[in-house]
């Protein structure tokens, strides 16, 4: 009982570690500002552009015949 | 001895969200062809062998910011640079508010691009390169 009552608290202990939400609580006449640097992972932003510009090289040849 | 096995699991499951949460943060795409993208897109492939030809002449170059550029040619040349710009310009940003991302996500898109435009290009046409250098490929 002990073990599965420290597994669970491992479980939640992992789940708010690996995504959590920040609340932040201030005075409101003093505002907080968070700059927040949101870093674009461009693996699936270069497949999408090659798909685009292979559907565009495609059909343009495709028109011209 | 179990209190280890239960710390081992405990860090597991922590390496397991901590991949997962990675992983979706990074799809970053086109979720879907709308009819307004579509259209863009198709107007694209009806210049892209005039463009192909401008650009065999090297009177249209690729930028460094996923457009073209008239390096000369007249105003016929810019008048196809104008529109194929347009709607490219209507792609990425389409592509952005798709995926919720800002001005700054925006830039990286039109990065992106220029950057697959420069690996597409045939040899003798111009590129800029990302430190603003033209150059033929």
């Amino acid at each position: 009982m002990k073990s599965f009552l420290k597994a669970m608290a491992l479980i939640l202990l992992s789940v708010s570690a690996a995504g959590c939400t920040i609340k932040t609580v201030g005075d409101p006449n003093r505002p907080i500002t968070i700059n927040a640097n949101v870093v674009v992972d461009i693996r699936g932003l270069k497949q999408t552009a090659n798909s685009i510009e292979d559907m565009v090289a495609k059909g343009g040849r495709d028109a011209e015949k | 001895m179990r209190k280890n096995k239960t710390l081992i699991w405990g860090f597991a499951l922590f390496c397991l969200l901590a991949a997962v949460s990675s992983v979706s943060a990074a799809s970053y795409g086109l979720k879907e062809v709308t009819p307004v993208i579509n259209k863009a897109i198709v107007n694209r492939q009806g210049r892209y062998e005039i463009l192909a030809g401008l650009k065999s002449q090297n009177n249209v170059g690729e930028d460094n910011r996923g457009y073209v550029k008239a390096l000369g040619g007249g105003a016929q040349v810019e008048a196809v640079v104008a529109a194929e710009n347009e709607d490219r310009r209507f792609i990425y940003e389409n592509i952005a508010q798709q995926n919720n991302l800002g001005p700054e996500g925006l830039a990286t898109i039109e990065s992106v691009f220029a950057e697959v435009q420069r690996e597409k290009a045939k040899p003798g046409e111009s590129i800029q390169l990302p430190d603003g250098q033209w150059t033929k490929k």
